[in-house]
């Protein structure tokens, strides 16, 4: 995937907008993915339950370095999903943008699922199934009965999705590299700064990144505030 | 108005539910039993929310469920309206947008208004389900659940959310509603007093399996086996070991029928308000006064047999009664005695295919042939 941004001079200004899109995007696709995944876990009683549970929390805990190592043999020109991918659209998966993206989509994964599947867990079963017996179809339902009685479990996973990715960086490091504008996301950018003794603007980004993070969760509390004393969840 | 036919086995570990039941295009059922006896796993096998069954499920002209033909209709695609437990209305939208949730786009605010208007829900259409009393509530569920004109109503549990007051008070509304629908109306209940009020028929569940399904008194006077007059809240059971003509013998004693009993008759039931004190001249079973209770407009004499068997009487509050430790006799008025089989008798077959009984051609008691239960 070639990014508009490759045009942007200041390398910093560049290193926050990949960072951005490919936190944006990374949430997108762990959304589509991931409320389905979550529904199935909340609600199945299948023997695979357990065993994927599992897997979907294995970011949790397993080092960044660990899991960026494993992605980048699997994404490598000679990996299975590489080699697949570099046959299909004649670019390399590992060091590019897009690998990145689907190395986030697996590191963030536990973020975005763990908060809908107990979100849907708590949802009255029963107002789903109301909604059913009055002719409600199953997407229907999820956009008018069970997104808005699990909005608080949403905008957690979008939240908490958006900022891990944001933060990431053993994996970045490992799958990506450091390629200005196509995998230099703002942790890298620190980083490198800091090893160029450039303290003046690691701090210009740690700063920003600071101020971000506040700012982001300063809105999903007052959110969740007003959703609280308003109407019940 | 369309009648509905159902004939359906659940099997889960450790559970079991057989029914077969034929209604009417109109009317209230009421299936009552104990908890854990299958009511609400048959109101959902219904509504298509429980899909593991073999069986069938006929509603008028359209076939909602046939295992043996793979045909099972979603509960989208079936028309029932349900009211749940607890009423699972939907929190975050208003009365109306409840209400007009079944409804297409384009007759929504029409059909939303009349039943407002119907259910005495007038005013409260922008407010939220939080902002509502118990019986408020209740109506919205009904309404919601009616508005887009179902094939039949199913309704679990109605009074379970409310008090006593209010469920008395509740009771007379929803009769009102419902006996104006031309569309059989199933009732889910384990409350006799609702029962009797509500339902034309009653059909009783003892586990996971409907033994009886006829109309409301005669089920509620003549219960026909032990399990189901325990549902219907008899308490007074005699054990019988010997059939003689019209005589029946047990531990207690013995005492001669008006008519002779049927060969399956193991007890003799009799309600507690049909059990009184002997005259001087009138035969009666020796028994001791061990208890009396006052409950208000009644009270509660309870008595043991010389063969320790134990018997409830309720009698008016001012009618004199020995004292607790007397020695009294009891006198059973024949017309009130019933004959009791063991489990049975199974008056509808479930997993049988095709010809259930219809409950309006339920035979009169004692005529029917004692079925025999198919053995798992």
């Amino acid at each position: 995937m070639q990014t508009p941004l490759a045009n942007i001079a200041n390398p910093s200004l560049q290193a926050v907008g990949l960072t951005l899109q490919l936190a944006g995007l990374t949430v997108l696709a762990l959304l589509v993915l991931g409320i389905p995944l979550a529904w199935w876990l909340a609600h199945t009683r299948n023997r695979w339950k357990t065993p994927v549970e599992a897997v979907t929390a294995l970011p949790l805990v397993l080092p960044p370095t660990v899991l960026g190592f494993y992605l980048l043999i699997l994404l490598g020109a000679r990996g299975p999903l590489g080699g697949l991918w570099l046959g299909l659209t004649g670019h390399p998966l590992a060091f590019s943008f897009s690998g990145l993206l689907f190395a986030s989509c697996l590191y963030s994964l536990p973020f975005v699922v763990q908060p809908l599947q107990a979100a849907f867990e708590r949802l009255d079963r029963r107002a789903v199934e109301a909604a059913w017996t009055l002719g409600a179809s199953r997407l229907r339902t999820f956009i008018r009965v069970v997104a808005p009685q699990s909005r608080r479990g949403l905008l957690t996973a979008v939240v908490l999705g958006f900022a891990h990715t944001v933060g990431e960086f053993g994996v970045v490091l490992m799958v990506g590299g450091n390629i200005p504008g196509q995998t230099q996301v703002v942790s890298i950018a620190i980083y490198e700064h800091v090893e160029a003794l450039d303290y003046a603007a690691a701090h210009a980004l740690s700063l920003g990144l600071l101020l971000f993070s506040f700012l982001v969760l300063l809105v999903v509390y007052s959110l969740n505030r007003r959703w609280h004393t308003g109407l019940p969840a | 108005m369309s009648a509905i036919s159902i004939n359906i086995v659940v099997r889960r570990s450790g559970f079991r539910l057989r029914a077969g039941l034929g209604l009417p295009g109109d009317g209230v059922t009421a299936l009552l039993g104990p908890s854990g006896s299958g009511k609400t796993t048959l109101l959902r096998v219904i509504a298509g929310l429980e899909r593991h069954a073999e069986g069938k499920i006929i509603a008028g002209e359209s076939i909602w469920f046939d295992a043996s033909r793979r045909i099972q209709l979603t509960p989208q695609q079936r028309r029932v309206g349900m009211v749940f437990q607890d009423y699972a209305l939907f929190d975050h939208m208003t009365v109306a947008a409840n209400v007009g949730f079944g409804l297409p786009r384009r007759r929504r605010a029409i059909t939303v208004a009349e039943w407002l208007e119907r259910l005495h829900l007038g005013g409260l259409a922008p407010r939220y389900p939080h902002e509502l009393s118990g019986g408020q509530r209740q109506r919205v569920a009904l309404a919601r659940a009616l508005a887009p004109a179902p094939d039949v109503l199913l309704l679990d549990e109605p009074f379970s959310a409310v008090d006593y007051t209010l469920r008395r008070h509740l009771r007379a509304g929803l009769l009102e509603v419902v006996q104006d629908l031309r569309l059989p109306v199933i009732i889910v209940t384990h409350d006799l007093d609702e029962a009797r009020h509500l339902a034309q028929r009653v059909g009783v569940l003892v586990d996971g399996e409907l033994l009886r399904l006829g109309p409301t008194e005669a089920v509620f006077a003549d219960p026909g086996s032990r399990a189901i007059a325990q549902v219907l809240g008899w308490s007074n059971f005699l054990p019988v070991r010997r059939l003689m003509g019209r005589r029946v013998a047990g531990p207690w004693g013995e005492i001669e029928l008006e008519r002779e009993p049927s060969i399956e008759t193991a007890w003799l039931g009799i309600r507690p308000e049909h059990l009184r004190l002997a005259h001087a001249t009138q035969p009666g079973l020796p028994a001791r006064i061990t208890g009396i209770r006052e409950l208000g407009a009644v009270r509660e004499i309870s008595c043991r047999l010389e063969d320790g068997t134990m018997l409830t009487m309720h009698r008016p509050w001012d009618d004199p009664v020995p004292a607790s430790g007397s020695r009294v006799r009891l006198h059973l008025p024949l017309p009130w005695l019933r004959c009791l089989a063991d489990a049975g008798p199974a008056r509808v077959v479930p997993g049988h295919d095709g010809d259930h009984p219809r409950c309006d051609h339920v035979p009169p008691v004692g005529e029917h042939p004692r079925v025999r239960l198919v053995p798992e």
